[in-house]
């Protein structure tokens, strides 16, 4: 078993590098840089930009600058941002808890709906229940998030009920300790829910398709002929095998916890990951996407051999030698 | 449409007619007790880029940092004179060469340091002039690629030293003074560039302004707290600014900062054209008010390249040479300038709220504004004709015009994504581009794609843009001397290629030594023709600013250039 | 030659099954309407998609009379006036006094129907220089019902085209990894999860910038169905692979190694058919990620370059609340957008329940 995440790992090490160096001459090799919007200033001087260029390395060959990079990667540098002019490790671990926080709430709401909403559907499949269910499930998958975002912020507006956006109210510093994680519950209410209903709506439909099939097993016709009662048929004997493959979607999900949703934080005002990637790869801040596509990709492999593992414990027929 | 502009500029001069007859009960009214307390709560787009104002210049910059420093003048907003502030008065030698400047004596820094003539000469010598600081305002204050002398004359007095007359000297010592306390050492230690970035601890940052930085939660807000050290006092002798604290919440999307200011979570909103009709009908209900403060400053335009220049690595023309040759054309220049249709892009773009643009000075800007320009009514058949008889015509029948030797007209017409407005201007005029039979690809690019084509690559045909504006015509120089790097159409020329940019590049060395203001005038009214004359770049439209405000504000006085809490400090919550 | 017969007899049992279900059955219809529409489209509009009257700006949706004074008369609609009223809000006076009459057949701007027939016949029109806007205006005054019809052809076929350039990729790649399995599959495999590794709003961006500027809106266009199938290949390739796994080890494969076939022809002739059927759900249910892709490309300006219109640029024109609330009619573009996924979705669901064998016996 340690042998084979060992393998894993340095299978992934010249992964992660070839995906690197393909951002890096992504970003480097298509027109335009960061220097570009100070350019648009006329009161900035040729020489100021002609600084930031030597600075930042721009005036070097492409394949050069990148080199340092990986040098600089050795000693834990993760170079700085062009846009805030400080290491970018800085900027990302600000916000790094926000986005943690908002994938982790929508990640607990989803999987706390999904998977009783999936049983529920699955035991009384084509009643009107589950017919009523479904309907959501398809309304949802086909809306976009950011949809439901503005259109849960305008309710909002109206009712008066929830904050608009944001992730503490203007008095937060006053709170007390429960008041300050209240404060931040009733914040993360609107992107949750929006981040969250398309996700539930889909994996609702992967738990009723999985206990349909548990249910349709030759094992589930055994216990009812024994005569066991309809409940524990169905949540000791079914439910448990049902559950099983969904153990490596969790693993999934774990590589995309950091990864953010642009549109919905910059809807929200959610002061996440995402909107602050989408600004860095728009604006070529380089060396700020470069970080947080190595934080990703560390995250991912992670993720897939978590699944892996679960996969091992849950099904003792899977074997990794 | 002439008699529609000069209804418009007379709806301007009404604009700020009114608003002195609303500012003089205004101003009466702060002589009753202000009590102190309560707080102000505004929105910003994007977090700050850094504190650091000698590095960064963004809007997100300076807005963050806008109460917290101070600079030695103030202009004032709407007489647009220059007045005192850490400087309380000055004289100036016979030559114009020589300033003395006369600090204020009870300034002390908001960490209790006194402020003296050292941080002025700090400022100035040590960052400012800073070959190893790639200090973003360097440009202006170079006069002829010279730095000016800065001495301390003593405690309380500092003399400049020009090496050659510059008009706007005083506007320009508005520059935000820095504590030398606090910097001098990083400075000699090489790390000021990585100073006051926005990982610092705001209590570092020290200032003389009215409000002092507490807290800074990235993508969220910026919390301010008066400065108790602040110098000013009000007529009662108490201590300004009356407000406890202040705070900008930063929200990226404008739909969300208008329901949260409708809401009452935020204090003030600018209003994009459309949100009027929705606000104006609520002003009572939800107690605010909508300022009209008049045209804005920032322009935007079209600009046909007319670089003749060589990519030194392909060896091929920026510019593809027919093409050059129409956009060199001032014929063709002007037939596109008869095809902007301002009046309906006003309507459909700023919902109605918006003003013609003709000249690189737009009426806001006030004593340089020169309305009398060449103008160009929205006319497509005149527009034919210009093209007609400058040889341009459907020569094979297939509904596109062609040019004397038979090449078709057609080009590509870019602007940045993401702003609805240029994308709608920019439909507009292609449609009646192509009524006039040019067939132009009109593509949105990415910001920064576009600026390195205008800036680095040379290589586009026509770009719709925006720039800000200032009120100093000086301060446009990278734009239109012929050797400036923001001179779009044909940058850093050797020599000026044509000679009306010969022409205001001498107008432009003139009027920066010329210290009477109404000498200035004269140079700069030259410029503005030159300018609606050639054409370089085609104005299009200039947004009314609005602005709602709570009404529980005191002391208010909302102003079109110095923006709506210029007076911060007197500033009271009714 | 007999399991193909069984796998074929399969597929038909599947199709019977789904026919037998209404609501999937209605989504067909749907999905069929609308694409014949986007086929017709110069026909069924009224107007071209970049037809301008700036004078309607915002128009509200035309009524359409049909009584005159009280009397059935043939259908009319009234001229209009734009004003502003005090708080610039716009107000659209009827003008009682003009009255256009609605013609069917009507001649209209020309155009070449399918791209060959030239004609000016539109099946729908208003004598001018009266207008008619069936589900109102855009901020220029174009009419929203012409573009919706004329969008529908970039966003339905972006899908299509876009499913088709991935599928093709996914089932090679898919099918040679889990045909030979091993360091190929190692290797393939490990791309693929490259691919998957990047956030795929980032790379869409990333790659978008990578289109050369010059190009015309034609050639904006493709270049955004490839990025779009760039993306989505790499998730298809691995469940073809998954079942190409199952598959290589069938006695009609091993047959056909051991005769000595080559082994292009093995995966191509007798593997990735029968990962046809089963693949086509997930067909169907990627289709609406490429929809979605492009209104969110459109959404930062970056989609489908005006004045073409797709849907997802109409949608971006919507996203204001302040727009939403004086031209509600502008909202139209989601409402396509969502009932087109609503359909491919459920199509697909529906198809992997009457292909899943295991839920055969129930």
């Amino acid at each position: 078993m340690w042998v084979y995440i060992l393998k894993r790992f340095l299978v992934a090490i010249p992964m992660i590098l070839i995906m690197a160096l393909a951002t890096f001459l992504l970003m480097g090799s298509t027109p335009g840089n960061y220097l570009d919007t100070i350019r648009m200033d006329p009161q900035v001087s040729e020489e100021t930009i002609g600084y930031y260029q030597h600075l930042y390395k721009l005036d070097r060959p492409l394949l050069e600058q990148f080199f340092y990079w990986i040098k600089n990667l050795l000693r834990l540098e993760f170079g700085y941002s062009f846009h805030y002019n400080v290491p970018v490790t800085r900027i990302i671990s600000a916000r790094l808890l926000n986005t943690f926080i908002l994938s982790f709430a929508s990640f607990v709401l989803t999987w706390a709906v999904a998977i009783p909403l999936g049983i529920w559907a699955a035991v009384h499949r084509n009643q009107w229940i589950d017919r009523l269910i479904q309907l959501f499930s398809y309304i949802f998958l086909s809306l976009p998030s950011f949809f439901i975002a503005m259109i849960l912020l305008y309710w909002a507006s109206q009712t008066g009920v929830l904050p608009l956006g944001g992730m503490y109210g203007p008095d937060y510093d006053q709170l007390t300790l429960l008041g300050k994680i209240g404060d931040i519950l009733t914040h993360l209410a609107i992107p949750t829910v929006a981040l969250s209903i398309g996700s539930i709506a889909a994996l609702q439909r992967i738990m009723r398709g999985n206990m349909l099939e548990a249910l349709g097993q030759k094992y589930i016709l055994t216990a009812r002929a024994k005569g066991l009662p309809e409940n524990k048929v169905v949540y000791h004997h079914a439910l448990r095998n049902a559950i099983n493959p969904l153990i490596t979607l969790l693993g999934y999900e774990f590589s995309s916890l950091l990864s953010g949703a642009a549109l919905i934080e910059i809807i929200c005002s959610w002061p996440g990951l995402g909107s602050l990637m989408l600004t860095a790869v728009r604006s070529k801040d380089i060396y700020l996407v470069m970080t947080s596509m190595l934080m990703g990709g560390v995250l991912f492999i992670i993720g897939n051999l978590l699944a892996d593992i679960l996969l091992v414990k849950v099904d003792p027929r899977i074997r990794y030698d | 449409m002439f008699n529609k502009i000069a209804f418009q500029n007379r709806r301007f001069a009404l604009i700020y007619f009114f608003f002195l007859l609303f500012l003089f009960p205004a101003i009466s009214q702060s002589q009753q007790n202000p009590q102190p307390g309560g707080q102000l709560v505004l929105a910003t787009t994007s977090d700050p880029k850094s504190f650091n104002t000698i590095i960064a210049k963004e809007t997100s910059t300076s807005e963050a940092v806008e109460f917290i420093f101070d600079g030695l003048t103030k202009t004032d907003p709407f007489t647009l004179k220059v007045g005192p502030n850490l400087a309380q008065s000055w004289e100036v030698s016979e030559d114009g060469l020589e300033w003395i400047f006369h600090l204020r004596e009870d300034v002390v820094w908001s960490d209790g340091v006194e402020f003296t003539a050292d941080d002025v000469v700090f400022t100035f010598n040590d960052l400012v002039f800073n070959p190893d600081i790639p200090a973003s305002s360097r440009d202006i204050f170079m006069i002829d690629g010279q730095p000016f002398a800065v001495n301390k004359v003593d405690q309380y007095h500092v003399k400049f030293i020009l090496p050659v007359r510059f008009a706007p000297f005083l506007r320009a010592m508005s520059q935000e003074i820095l504590p030398k306390h606090k910097l001098e050492k990083v400075v000699k230690e090489g790390k000021f560039n990585s100073t006051w970035g926005i990982d610092t601890d705001p209590r570092e940052i020290v200032g003389t302004g009215p409000f002092c930085l507490i807290r800074y939660d990235p993508g969220q807000r910026l919390v301010y707290e008066r400065n108790p050290r602040y110098w000013k006092k009000d007529l009662n002798g108490n201590t300004l600014p009356y407000l406890e604290r202040m705070i900008y919440l930063i929200v990226q999307n404008s739909d969300v900062e208008l329901l949260k200011f409708i809401e009452g979570t935020l204090d003030a909103y600018s209003l994009r054209g459309m949100d009027y009709s929705l606000l104006k009908p609520i002003e009572q209900k939800n107690n605010f008010t909508v300022y009209d403060r008049g045209p804005d400053l920032g322009s935007q335009f079209i600009v046909f390249n007319q670089n003749p220049g060589i990519n030194p690595n392909t060896n091929k023309p920026f510019v593809d040479p027919v093409r050059l040759s129409w956009f060199q054309n001032r014929d063709f220049r002007r037939a596109v300038a008869h095809a902007v249709d301002k009046e309906k892009i006003i309507e459909i773009v700023k919902n109605k709220l918006g003003y013609p643009q003709y000249s690189p000075m737009g009426p806001a800007v006030g004593f340089f504004y020169k309305d009398d320009v060449f103008k160009y009514e929205y006319d497509l058949n005149k527009a034919k004709q210009i093209l007609k008889d400058a040889g341009f015509s459907d020569r094979d029948g297939d509904g596109y015009i062609e040019d004397q030797e038979g090449h078709q007209v057609e080009f590509n017409l870019y602007t940045n994504s993401g702003s609805t407005e240029r994308v709608d201007i920019g439909g507009i005029l292609n449609h009646d581009l192509e009524k006039l039979g040019m067939k132009v690809n009109f593509l949105q690019l990415e910001f920064n794609t576009l600026v390195s084509k205008l800036t680095s690559t040379f290589e586009w045909d026509a770009i719709i843009m925006g720039l800000t504006g200032g009120v100093e015509p000086h301060f446009g120089k990278n734009v239109w001397t012929s050797d400036g790097q923001l001179h779009m159409w044909n940058p850093r020329q050797e020599t000026p290629a044509t000679p009306w940019e010969k022409r205001i590049d001498e107008l432009f060395s003139e009027g920066v030594q010329e210290l009477d203001e109404d000498k200035r005038k004269i140079i700069y009214d030259e410029f503005q023709m030159i300018v609606s004359r050639e054409l370089p770049v085609i104005y299009t439209v200039l947004s009314a600013k609005l602005t709602a405000i709570r009404n529980k504000f005191g002391n208010l006085k909302p102003s079109n250039l110095g923006g709506v809490f210029h007076n911060l400090e007197e500033i009271y919550i009714k | 030659m007999i399991n193909n017969n069984r796998h074929h007899s399969q597929f038909q049992l599947a199709l019977q099954r789904f026919r037998g279900n209404k609501t999937a059955m209605a989504c067909v219809f749907i999905l069929g309407f609308l694409y014949f529409s986007a086929v017709f489209a110069e026909f069924l509009s009224p107007y071209s998609y970049k037809d301008e009257q700036r004078q309607y700006s915002y128009c509200p949706p035309t009524p359409v009379h049909f009584f005159d004074q009280g009397r059935l008369t043939w259908p009319y609609v009234y001229g209009l006036q734009l004003s502003f009223n005090e708080f610039y809000k716009r107000e659209y006076v009827t003008d009682v006094n003009t009255k256009y009459r609605v013609k069917l057949f009507a001649s209209g701007e020309s155009y070449k129907l399918l791209g060959l027939i030239p004609t000016r016949v539109h099946l729908l029109g208003v004598e001018s220089p009266g207008r008619i806007y069936l589900l109102g205006a855009d901020s220029r005054g174009r009419d929203i019902f012409s573009r919706l019809i004329f969008g529908g052809r970039v966003s339905l076929s972006i899908g299509l085209i876009g499913v088709l350039i991935s599928f093709t990729i996914g089932l090679l790649i898919g099918g040679a990894a889990g045909y030979y399995g091993g360091r190929v599959d190692n290797y393939l495999m490990r791309l693929c999860e490259m691919v998957i590794m990047f956030p795929g709003f980032y790379l869409l961006l990333a790659l978008r910038s990578a289109v050369p500027d010059d190009f015309n809106s034609v050639q904006v266009y493709f270049a955004i169905i490839l990025i779009l199938s760039f993306i989505g290949w790499a998730s298809l390739a691995r469940i073809i692979r998954g079942m190409c796994l199952s598959l290589r080890e069938r006695e009609y494969v091993l047959a056909a190694k051991s005769l000595g076939v080559n082994d292009f022809h093995i995966i191509t002739q007798h593997i990735l058919p029968h990962t046809l059927s089963y693949s086509i759900f997930a067909v169907m249910l990627s289709i609406p990620g490429y929809i979605l892709g492009e209104s969110a490309l459109s959404l930062i300006g970056l989609g489908i370059q005006d004045p073409f219109a797709s849907w997802g640029n109409m949608l971006s024109d919507a996203m204001s609340i302040v727009r939403i609330k004086f031209a509600p009619w502008i909202l139209w573009p989601a409402f396509f957008i969502f009932l087109t996924v609503i359909c491919f979705n459920i199509i697909g669901n529906v198809l992997r329940d009457c292909l899943d064998p295991n839920l055969k016996g129930n």
